[in-house]
């Protein structure tokens, strides 16, 4: 007979018992608190104030919103808005990590001396000083009277960037992106699934362009669907009196933090990159080579099929990290989820349900985003534990 | 290309470096083609990058390289033409581990030849009946004993259809049970009349199977001879002591 302490099924199930005990009284302690306090100050909790209009205007949206507009509106502004930043960063920051993480593991002196200095300056100054700098050399440029012209229809003013849009509702430039991310979505798809390993190399470069045109095809068919009565298609920025009419404005904030998040995180992603390339082993590459593949097959086959496998798991971590670095925008005035978020707390005073709805919103794109990840990642892990390299 | 009574390799007056380290001296080697050849010699005398240099996977700095009649240099298209013809079997057999085993043997057919996928495959899965694993065609490399990894190597390098195979140590990180497996796959391949060079320590195999064994070291070639009068008689006080050192017990 074991002693009741000792016995180790006994004690591991009285020790869950009390942790779970502990949690659930915590909550409740915490959530009666809560409810005694906000009592006091005589504030109705509750998601009512969800629909009542806020009264002021935000600075960007990708929507139509105006200050008559509900407080689930001026969220789901700063939502989008936080989303668009986010996609722009994060390609933008993985377009420079990639380029700056393989001039550090080339074989060019300057190019990986060049990286260095790339990777040691930006990862070590903190962001929201690099978000200020940016922001700084930004609002220093000329007034729209002045703008610098960068092309035909695309002009750099103090206000931010203008660039040629397209007249069409808010409803179909949205369906159209999303369509034309689907189509990519499946070519990564297509890329990695087991179920297409076995088609001609030939045959699955075909599909995949094949794809690529349905899915921008389709992209356009529906900003035609959706383009505004009596204008024009594409419309074109004109100065007209003090400022630009027409065409897209890219904020200046906006322009600000994208750029901040880009060469920021591309710093990190650079060191991920690398990482990843210096855990290829050599005698895969010297196999490759061996059986007369080409720079470039050796490359696109085999070194950096197996340097993704290695920077993967590390890659999400960090993508992870710079959607919640969006949260800078509150800086300099950028209206994102967080900075509404805020916004609101002050106009409304219902905090709780607030910062509810804040975390919740980061929940789900930080876990959809690591599920995606995750997903591919699985997909392409190598299998068997026998491996020497 | 290649005549049929040229040789399969001509190295003359070839030296290779590492910075200051002089890894080969003044080699000179002529390899018919169909010949197979053992080289051998203590660790760190240079059999391993001497074989290297005849796929261009180590660059040497004077002298001359010709295999099958293309001179390497650095014309990249010479090159790669060398290495379409040379196959290599590596000592730690550098499967693509994202790969099955079938894709790792149908790849460079396909893409260095232009082979459609079924020819690739239909050629890939006749050499991985040779070495005796078609049945591990659609596994993957970290699936597979390391003997079985090895004899995938080998039906890798065989799918291109290679004139001239090149083994560095291709049984030195086998477990002492896989060796027999691995080498008869070779002593086969020697048997069709394949052009082989073999780094190796297995002596046996040298006895049974090579028409010469080279013995280096120092980063030269001290002694070579048919297996019977370098193994029977050796000549060269270096080769003796080493041949006493890996038979004598």
């Amino acid at each position: 007979m074991i002693r009741l302490w000792n016995n180790l099924k006994l004690r591991n199930t009285a020790l869950q018992v009390a942790y779970v005990g502990g949690f659930v009284a915590l909550v409740l302690g915490m959530a009666l608190v809560a409810r005694a306090n906000l009592d006091e100050l005589g504030i109705i909790s509750g998601f009512d104030f969800l629909f009542k209009s806020t009264g002021w205007k935000v600075s960007f949206s990708l929507i139509e919103f105006t200050a008559s507009d509900p407080y689930w509106r001026v969220l789901l502004v700063g939502f989008l808005n936080t989303l668009f930043l986010a996609a722009i960063g994060l390609v933008l920051a993985t377009v420079i990590g990639v380029i700056v993480g393989m001039a550090r593991t080339s074989s060019n002196d300057l190019a990986r001396l060049l990286g260095a200095i790339y990777v040691e300056t930006f990862r070590n100054v903190p962001l929201i000083l690099q978000v200020f700098f940016w922001y700084a050399v930004f609002t220093r440029f000329p007034g729209p009277r002045q703008a610098i012209s960068l092309a035909d229809g695309m002009f750099l003013s103090s206000r931010g960037i203008y660039v040629p849009g397209l007249n069409i509702t808010g409803l179909s430039a949205f369906l159209g992106i999303v369509v034309f991310l689907a189509g990519l979505g499946v070519i990564v798809w297509i890329t990695a699934a087991q179920r297409f390993r076995r088609m001609e190399p030939a045959r699955k470069t075909r599909l995949r362009l094949l794809i690529l045109a349905a899915a921008a095809l389709l992209m356009a068919a529906i900003f035609w669907l959706g383009r505004l009565p009596d204008t024009p298609l594409v419309s074109i920025p004109a100065l007209k009196g003090l400022n630009y009419r027409g065409g897209v404005r890219v904020s200046t904030e906006l322009t600000a933090l994208a750029v901040s998040i880009a060469i920021y995180g591309g710093s990190y992603i650079a060191e991920i990159v690398r990482g990843g390339f210096k855990a290829v082993g050599r005698g895969q590459i010297e196999a490759a080579q061996s059986v007369g593949l080409s720079a470039w097959q050796v490359f696109s086959r085999v070194r950096f099929p197996l340097a993704l496998r290695a920077m993967m798991p590390i890659l999400t971590n960090q993508y992870i990290w710079l959607v919640k670095a969006t949260t800078m925008g509150i800086a300099i005035g950028f209206a994102d989820f967080f900075m509404v978020v805020s916004i609101s707390i002050n106009q409304s005073g219902q905090t709780l349900e607030l910062i509810g709805i804040l975390m919740a919103g980061f929940l789900l794109i930080n876990f959809t985003l690591a599920a995606v990840l995750n997903r591919i990642n699985r997909a392409i892990a190598l299998k068997g534990d026998q491996l020497r390299s | 290309m290649t005549q049929s009574n040229e040789p399969a390799i001509v190295i003359r007056g070839m030296n290779k470096y590492y910075e200051a380290f002089h890894a080969l001296r003044d080699i000179d080697l002529t390899v018919e083609q169909g010949e197979r050849i053992v080289i051998c010699g203590p660790s760190g005398s240079g059999k391993s990058t001497l074989i290297r240099c005849i796929n261009r996977l180590e660059e040497h700095q004077s002298g001359d390289i010709v295999v099958l009649g293309t001179s390497l240099d650095d014309n990249v298209a010479n090159i790669d033409g060398v290495r379409r013809e040379v196959g290599m079997v590596f000592q730690h057999f550098n499967l693509f581990p994202h790969m099955t085993v079938l894709e790792n043997c149908a790849l460079a057919p396909m893409l260095v030849r232009k082979w459609s996928r079924a020819r690739a495959e239909e050629m890939a899965m006749q050499y991985l009946e040779k070495v005796q694993i078609p049945e591990q065609a659609e596994k993957f490399p970290g699936q597979l004993s390391g003997g079985q990894q090895q004899r995938v190597a080998i039906a890798r390098a065989l799918s291109m259809q290679p004139k001239v195979l090149l083994f560095d140590e291709p049984t030195s990180a086998l477990d002492p049970e896989m060796i027999s497996e691995v080498l008869d796959v070779m002593v086969s391949l020697a048997k069709e009349g394949m052009t082989m060079l073999c780094v190796t320590h297995e002596m046996g195999f040298a006895r049974q199977v090579a028409d010469r064994v080279i013995f280096m070291d120092r980063g030269e070639i001290i002694e070579q001879n048919a297996p019977e009068e370098f193994f029977g008689n050796p000549q060269n006080e270096r080769t003796q002591k080493f041949l006493s050192q890996i038979l004598g017990h």
